[in-house]
């Protein structure tokens, strides 16, 4: 994410609430503000923010744009919705 | 992931070849949406590559504006400064403290803003290595003096054109309620002590008008002995005075002089000068002597009940003093009560005494006197002073304010304390505690015994006195009892004739307060070179007496008969006497 943003701000809230929904005490969220810490832009390859990487397990996984849709996300990061994991 | 390393040295088999194009498909879709999502503007900011292949994070649109509006809106004044001092960017707050409009700032020197003795280019040239902290003085355009505290460190990331970042915040507000508080700490400070100076003048008018009241009533009735001695005198001169009158005057003559020095002795009691004559008894049998004369004190409604255990429990102290303020506490518990009630008297032997008005207790064996009233009890207000000499609640006339004084004074001077428990409506306890000790008095058969071995032996006695009147009237004495005397005026006087001839005296009869070194002195001084000197001193008040005790010589008070110095006489010469036979 990058710094304060209004948009940065929800995507965090979003992912945050996507992953606590759909994979609760089954992942790990690291948050990077690119301002604070740059060093992990080039790290990571990042030429946006915000944006989500899947680091683990590979192959790795990139979702950039609107990080607000969960279903985006989801499909994005090759997950399972839990909802359709319990049927 | 190559599609080469997926089969080493062999062709890639049509499986591999199918995975690696999904897995190239899945990194141009995402690479597609990424694009797309940078058309949209669905970003905030993109990361470019700087000449020197650094990463560069550019912000989109307005994604860095809440930084902005929090540096804008920050109540602290926010800048940044070039290395000589150039304010190249500063929020609106510094605006307001320096007194500038915004427009007006930027581009010029902080030094313009900072009182004369402030050393900026120090201050930055230390930023730039380690972030400065300090209060400074900034001077305002109009002229007015600021107090702020700076923060000034290094703006990191701007290699080619080292900036300086800073933030000033404004004491004023916290100075002006840092004067306030100080000043109204030195205000109450003064108040304080006016306040301590009027009372101290208050307290003193009134211990002055106490004083007088007590000099006035103690002078009347003085005048009033005095008379009865002077007519006594008067008509004791005259020559043809019948034997039997003449008996009668001198009669009288001494019986004023005896209630006289009772009178003088209450008020050094009072006062808790009077040096005390401690002596070992049986404070239960004191009590239940005291508790029978109680009944008349105290009046016929009030039921005295004493509760005192019948094994001996003894203590060393005054008993006259001590029978003294048991009188006091009776008579106080009486007025408390509106003469109707009980009062319980008790005694509890082996106790430890428990702190007591802040002084620390003792571990040491004392016995507890108690004396319980179901009185009105003392308003807590009171409380405290109820020990003051001169303090009374009582009608003027009612009391004096010495009766617990002297309690407090006894139980003090006779290394114990006295502790006192009221409530308002249910009534009050005072608890006298008194070092207990283990010994049972000395009889006093033997004393007698010695007094007898004096008869008829003539003694030489020292008399060590610097007032005439009593010097010449003490030797008279010795000489009526038949004993020859010799009369020091002081101390260094009776040492010059004990060296003239060693042996001469058979005792010592010195006052205490003398100029030189004194009686006391005189006497340690002998008991160090002649042991077996006996010495008696006498005194009317002595402060060292009053503070330290006897030191175990033997002590007259002043005013004496005839009949206690020859028996003091009696009882040290045959002390002498007997312990020589010993040897």
């Amino acid at each position: 994410m990058a710094g304060t943003a209004p948009r940065s701000l929800r995507a965090v809230e979003s992912v945050r609430r996507i992953c606590e929904a759909h994979l609760a005490g089954r992942y790990e969220l690291e948050i990077v503000d690119i301002y604070q810490q740059p060093e992990f832009a080039e790290r990571d390859r990042i030429l946006a923010a915000p944006i989500l990487l899947r680091i683990a397990p590979l192959p790795e996984r990139r979702i950039a744009g609107d990080l607000l849709d969960a279903e985006r996300v989801l499909v994005g990061l090759n997950i399972q919705p839990a909802a359709e994991a319990q049927r | 992931m190559s599609v080469d390393a997926l089969l080493p040295g062999d062709e890639p088999s049509p499986e591999a070849y199918r995975a690696h194009i999904r897995e190239l498909e899945a990194r141009l879709e995402e690479s597609e949406e990424t694009l797309a999502a940078i058309r949209r503007g669905d970003f905030d900011a993109v990361v470019v590559e700087g000449p020197n292949h650094e990463r560069l994070v550019y912000t989109l649109e307005n994604a860095d504006r809440p930084y902005r509006v929090l540096i804008e809106q920050i109540q602290e004044g926010a800048f940044t400064l070039g290395l000589d001092g150039t304010l190249l960017y500063c929020n609106r707050r510094l605006a307001d403290m320096l007194g500038e409009p915004q427009e007006r700032l930027v581009g010029r020197s902080l030094h313009s803003f900072v009182r004369g003795d402030t050393d900026l280019d120090g201050l930055v040239r230390t930023a730039m290595d380690s972030p400065v902290r300090e209060e400074i003085e900034l001077v305002a355009a109009e002229g007015a003096e600021r107090a702020t505290f700076l923060s000034l460190s290094r703006l990191e990331q701007q290699v080619d054109d080292p900036l300086l970042c800073g933030i000033l915040t404004d004491l004023t507000e916290q100075r002006r309620s840092m004067q306030a508080l100080a000043e109204a700490h030195a205000r109450l400070q003064l108040e304080s002590v006016e306040r301590e100076r009027v009372e101290e003048a208050l307290r003193q008018s009134q211990k002055l008008e106490a004083v007088g009241q007590l000099t006035g009533g103690v002078a009347h009735d003085f005048n009033n002995l005095l008379t009865v001695i002077k007519s006594s005198t008067d008509l004791l001169k005259r020559p043809d005075l019948p034997e039997e009158r003449r008996r009668r005057y001198v009669e009288a003559i001494s019986d004023t002089v005896d209630r006289a020095a009772k009178l003088t002795g209450q008020l050094l009691a009072f006062a808790r000068r009077q040096a005390l004559r401690p002596e070992v008894f049986d404070i239960g049998q004191s009590l239940r002597a005291v508790a029978e004369m109680l009944d008349s004190v105290t009046g016929a409604r009030i039921t005295v009940d004493a509760r005192i255990p019948d094994e001996p429990c003894y203590i060393r102290a005054d008993l006259s003093q001590f029978e003294t303020a048991l009188i006091n506490m009776a008579v106080n518990a009486r007025d408390a009560m509106g003469g109707e009630g009980t009062l319980t008297l008790r005694l509890l032997g082996g106790r430890p005494m428990p702190a007591i008005r802040g002084h620390a207790g003792s571990r040491c064996t004392f016995a507890a006197v108690s004396l319980a009233d179901t009185g009105i009890g003392i308003a807590p207000e009171v409380l405290p002073r109820i020990f003051e000499p001169f303090f009374t609640t009582k009608e003027i006339g009612k009391g004096t304010g010495l009766g617990l004084s002297q309690v407090f004074g006894f139980a003090k001077q006779s290394g114990g304390d006295v502790d006192v428990a009221s409530k308002p409506g249910i009534g009050t306890t005072f608890t006298l505690y008194l070092p207990q000790v283990e010994t049972p008095p000395e009889t006093t058969d033997a004393r007698v015994g010695d007094e007898r071995d004096l008869d008829g032996t003539k003694l030489c006695i020292l008399v060590v006195e610097d007032n005439l009147d009593v010097g010449r009237f003490a030797t008279q004495i010795f000489e009526d009892l038949g004993h020859d005397t010799v009369w020091a005026t002081n101390a260094e006087e009776a040492l010059a004739e004990i060296e003239k001839i060693p042996f001469r005296f058979d005792a010592v009869f010195s006052d205490v307060v003398m100029p030189g070194m004194g009686g006391i002195e005189l006497a340690r001084t002998l008991e160090r070179r002649l042991p077996d000197l006996p010495v008696v001193l006498t005194s009317g008040y002595s402060h060292v007496l009053a503070q330290e005790g006897v030191h175990g010589f033997d002590l007259i008070q002043k005013p004496y008969s005839v009949e206690q110095l020859a028996r003091v006489l009696g009882k040290v010469v045959g002390r002498r006497r007997s312990d020589g036979r010993k040897r």
